[in-house]
């Protein structure tokens, strides 16, 4: 039987070797998607899935007001949780990895994820120890746990229990190897106990590190949750009103209403509220997308594969009902039909897998993940897909050529039947619909890409390249640390404007790469704002070319711009709503600053977010230039590589410990919408994909529904229709469902992207034009397929269908 | 009407070339009748198709109302059909998605009369047909006899300056074949000019002149008495 199926699929494929490629390819992406998208979903949904502690383990975080939510705890919390019976036990921890080298016998290797935790942390995450014990691991601020790797390549073949390192400026013994088993929402590459140190100051203040708390009982969570959220608002209201001298009602008005969020270590990758581990967070939201993308794709694969088996069963009706009346039952044909499902399946989830082989590394650079194609999980969803994708695309088309009376059949004419139009028609209106959702979408991503990049960012760091700036722990251990550091910071400007091609160069305490969300408190009127403070030094913002919108710019010949100046920019005027801001006094970190000048608003976060309320000073005015770790240079347009080398070879005389990086500003602000830019060329990409698909689609269905109606094209023709009436004729159902389809995908589409526009602080309207473009190509790429197949047959010879059908 | 001289049609294989018509000459006047006789492979349904203009002539001259023919372009072929030519066929070649008012209407479509004209015209012929009452069916609801009377009135609709009918009662049984050559009959009586192939001497005996062909030429002609030999069939 499988011998006598076989022969026929082979045959059939033979025939119309064109569709059965396509057939087979267009299933092979759908399902090719479909892989890439699980791979990525399994690796998200992996994280913390190992931890035996995931559903026990919370994070506190901590919301003021309307400002966004954050990780950073106060360690005023710890007293409480300590009496509450329901917390088995907490630990603070830093929510960010430190990089530094570990020095072992002389011999330097650079480890770039350093976790600074308390003594319990691996109890909150129990990673494999390999060698040492995890109870001791971190017993005291001398000891270090570091990854099996790190092992490796600090120790070699020797053991490290018990041997001392130099790291982060202090000597450490190690104390234990571990091996992380999964993906991990805090995966360092050394954990460190310090933090005795910080916890001893930083006593009072409202946010300070991370908090992680281990619980008995899960569902008892929000007792504790309510007691911290007091904590906030009423006990820490009242100390800090009683030492302003205000009441507690005054000040709670000042200050804002906190509330407390408890998150257990099961949701902290994909549904965190703030990115507060170290390890960041997945971006769930684009997850869901491309999930559902990639599912609609697969399902337009297998809409194509039920319409061409369903027009192509009319062509072998006859033979279906050769076979009924030598015996075979209605179950026995739509095993056959099924059969040959399986097959085209199998083959295309090879190919699928080839594809995704192949293509797998654009993918990972484009998720910037390590995934490959393994795992049990993996492969029981791969059987699931086949299972399904068989099913979906195989029962129904068999069961249609099941049902065909035999009678019927075999006395001819069955060619014109009607049967499963209804349905083939439909799905061609689906799949108009699907493709109008993706030419119109992408063309709005499209624009709103364009839109950022092409956006005012309010400064120009095309020229502007930033260095990272280290010195020596010896460096720090000096009397009056702020002014040491300054001066080794105004020898090296120095020594760079002498370097051919340099025009200038600065710093600030700031980045252009959307990492820095710290805010300071400033007072004005007596009245609190939360902002961002920035220090920097003399010409910054000529060189990034950032505008003064009234007043004056910092001065290096006034005496006073180092001392008491302070400069805000437009969105903090508009905030503090300061009438005649010149000369006003607002106090930041405890000084008296008067205002000299309004900054027009630039970027500096993300174009996700709004330009954010900005004072500036000098990094003298506040002593905090021991906190300098970068320097901007200006560059002259022409040869810039030339200088750069120049630059780096001046870096090594500074900076002998790290090699020398640079980052244009500009490079460094796109990066904070590079995520943004991959999806608008994953868009893109799929687009192509589904019109692809949807193209071949109708031009199958076509070419069957034309088939199928040559005799009356024939009879027409004799009845002296011409060419262009005839063209007329057969392609306006299409243009019909084309405009369906159109007019079905405008509400979703709508819909849909304006929810992902609302990402963006400044974005696009949708404006009419994506639109019109996405119906005109629609309709254009639709005239072409359908034209081209019906001028074909107007060209037959109208004599075959008259005579021998 | 129509005069065609010295037609000939020549099919080319990759192998072979075969002559289905071989120097033909005919003369159709107005008012004709003419039958086509002749086995089969002799050519008679091709010099249908090419007086039809459904096929092109290889070679030689084919007039229609002292206009030639021969290699005209599609479109214009298309028109001179259209304004010209009604078509009936052995298995009717109706369109079976159309009901038999839309069938018996599409020929006015592509004359570009309108609508109220050819609802008017349609219901006029229907009622001479006697197939009023069907015009809401669509062909695979009607008898073979009902379905080449809806082609009949299709072809007749545009009031076309020939019929050409290729077997018409080939596919019908001798009553509903009767009826068929009654109706062209009576139409010949009213002055249609009308071409017909045939195998049956019988339905060719409705007609008053016949060739014979044989091998792609016309082997003899003779003229038909009108009376009806009713004890031949």
């Amino acid at each position: 039987m499988a011998h006598n199926w076989i022969k026929i699929f082979i045959y059939h494929l033979k025939q119309n070797k064109l569709f059965s490629f396509l057939n087979v390819l267009g299933l092979s992406i759908g399902i090719a998607g479909l892989i890439f998208a699980l791979l990525y979903w399994n690796d998200e949904h992996s994280y913390n899935e190992w931890n035996p502690e995931k559903d026990t383990v919370f994070q506190v975080l901590v919301k003021l007001s309307d400002s966004p939510a954050s990780s950073d705890c106060s360690l005023f919390l710890k007293p409480v949780l300590d009496k509450d019976t329901n917390v088995e036990s907490i630990m603070y921890a830093d929510s960010w990895y430190q990089k530094d080298k570990i020095i072992y016998n002389g011999k330097k290797e650079f480890i770039d994820k350093i976790i600074n935790v308390e003594h319990n942390f691996f109890s909150f995450f129990p990673f494999k120890i390999i060698k040492g014990d995890a109870v001791s691991a971190l017993k005291d601020d001398s000891s270090i746990a570091i990854s099996d790797d790190i092992a490796k390549r600090v120790f070699g073949d020797e053991n490290p229990i018990g041997k001392q390192v130099k790291c982060l400026d202090h000597r450490f013994v190690v104390r234990a190897v571990y091996q992380i088993p999964g993906n991990s929402s805090i995966a360092p590459n050394a954990v460190v106990n310090r933090m005795k140190e910080l916890t001893a100051t930083y006593m009072t203040a409202p946010f300070a590190f991370k908090l992680l708390i281990k619980v008995k009982d899960p569902l008892k969570i929000e007792n504790t949750r309510k007691s911290l959220e007091r904590l906030y608002n009423y006990d820490f209201i009242i100390r800090v009103a009683k030492e302003a001298g205000f009441t507690p009602e005054e000040m709670a008005k000042k200050i804002g209403h906190f509330t407390v969020f408890m998150e257990p270590l099961s949701k902290a990758r994909l549904h965190c509220v703030a990115d507060s581990y170290p390890e960041g967070r997945g971006n769930y939201q684009f997850l869901l997308i491309m999930m559902s993308l990639s599912i609609l794709i697969l399902i337009l694969s297998i809409v194509n594969y039920i319409n061409l088996a369903t027009a192509n069963a009319i062509n072998r009706a006859k033979e279906v009902g050769v076979r009924k009346i030598v015996g075979a039952s209605k179950g026995n044909i739509i095993r056959q039909f099924i059969f040959e499902t399986i097959l085209i399946s199998l083959f295309s989830v090879l190919l699928a897998l080839v594809i995704v082989e192949l293509t797998m590394p654009h993918y990972n650079n484009f998720l910037d993940k390590n995934l490959v194609l393994l795992g049990n999980q993996f492969y029981l969803q791969l059987i699931l897909i086949f299972i399904i994708t068989v099913l979906v695309a195989g029962i129904f088309p068999a069961i249609y050529v099941s049902n065909f009376e035999t009678l019927k059949v075999l006395k001819g004419n069955f060619g014109r039947s009607k049967n499963g139009i209804g349905l083939r028609n439909g799905m061609l209106i689906f799949q108009f619909a699907v493709a109008t959702f993706f030419i119109i979408g992408s063309y709005i991503v499209y624009q709103q890409v364009q839109y950022l990049s092409n956006k005012d960012l309010g400064f120009k760091g095309d020229q502007v390249i930033s260095v990272p700036l280290h010195f020596p722990s010896s460096d720090y251990e000096v009397e009056n640390v702020g002014q040491h550091i300054y001066n080794k910071y105004t020898i090296i400007k120095q020594e760079l404007s002498k370097i051919k091609g340099v025009r200038q160069a600065s710093t600030g305490l700031m980045s252009f790469d959307g990492s820095d969300n710290s805010i300071t408190p400033v007072l004005y009127n007596d009245e609190l704002f939360k902002v961002k403070s920035i220090a920097l030094d003399f010409g910054l913002f000529e060189m990034l070319n950032i505008k003064i919108a009234k007043g004056r710019n910092f001065d290096r010949k006034l005496a006073s711009d180092t001392i008491n100046s302070v400069m805000i920019n437009e969105t903090a005027l508009k905030l503090m709503n300061i009438k005649n801001p010149i000369a006003k006094e607002i106090i930041v970190r405890n000084k008296n600053l008067k205002i000299i000048g309004i900054i027009k608003d630039f970027n500096l976060l993300s174009p996700e977010e709004k330009v954010p309320p900005i004072v500036f000073y000098h990094l003298k005015t506040v002593d905090i230039a021991r906190n300098i770790d970068k320097v901007f240079i200006k560059l002259d347009s022409d040869n810039m590589e030339n200088t750069i080398v120049n630059i780096e070879k001046f870096w090594r005389t500074v900076d002998k410990e790290y090699p020398f990086k640079y980052d244009f500003v500009d490079k460094e602000y796109a990066r904070t919408y590079e995520g943004y830019v991959k999806q608008k060329n994953i868009f893109s990409l799929l687009n192509v994909v589904v019109i692809g698909i949807a193209l071949f689609g109708l031009f199958a269905l076509a070419s069957y529904s034309i088939q199928r109606r040559m005799k009356e094209i024939a009879i027409r023709k004799a009845l002296g229709a011409d060419t262009n009436m005839l063209l007329r004729e057969l392609s306006a159902q299409y243009i019909l469902y084309c405009i369906i389809g159109f007019l079905i995908a405008l509400f979703p589409v709508y819909y849909l992207l304006n929810k992902w526009l609302e990402n963006f602080a400044y974005r696009i309207d949708i404006s009419i034009y994506p639109f019109i473009i996405g119906f005109l190509a629609l309709m254009l790429l639709t005239l072409i397929v359908i034209l081209s197949k019906a001028y074909q047959a107007t060209k037959v010879d109208v004599l075959k269908y008259l005579k021998y059908e | 009407m129509i005069t065609i001289q010295n037609l000939t049609k020549i099919f080319r294989t990759e192998e072979l070339e075969t002559s289905a018509l071989s120097g033909i000459n005919l003369q159709i006047n107005e008012g004709d009748f003419l039958s086509i006789m002749g086995p089969s492979g002799c050519g008679k349904s091709t010099l249908l198709n090419i007086i039809g203009l459904l096929d092109s002539a290889s070679d030689g001259s084919y007039t229609l109302s002292n206009q030639e023919m021969i290699g005209l372009k599609e479109k214009g072929r298309s028109s001179v059909r259209k304004e010209n030519i009604g078509f009936i066929f052995q298995n009717f070649n109706l369109i079976d998605e159309l009901s038999v008012y839309d069938n018996i209407e599409l020929p006015l479509i592509y004359n570009n009369v309108k609508a109220s004209e050819r609802r008017l015209r349609v219901e006029a012929i229907a009622e001479k047909l006697n197939i009023t009452h069907r015009l809401k069916h669509y062909p695979q609801q009607l008898s073979g006899g009902q379905q080449q009377r809806v082609a009949v009135a299709r072809a007749l609709i545009n009031d076309p300056k020939i019929i050409l009918a290729d077997e018409p009662t080939g596919n019908l049984d001798s009553k509903n074949g009767n009826e068929v050559m009654e109706l062209l009959t009576d139409l010949h009586a009213k002055g249609a000019t009308i071409l017909m192939v045939t195998h049956s001497d019988y339905d060719a005996s409705f007609s008053q002149r016949t060739i014979l062909m044989k091998d792609g030429v016309v082997f003899s002609e003779k003229m038909n008495q009108r009376n009806v030999d009713v004890f031949k069939i």
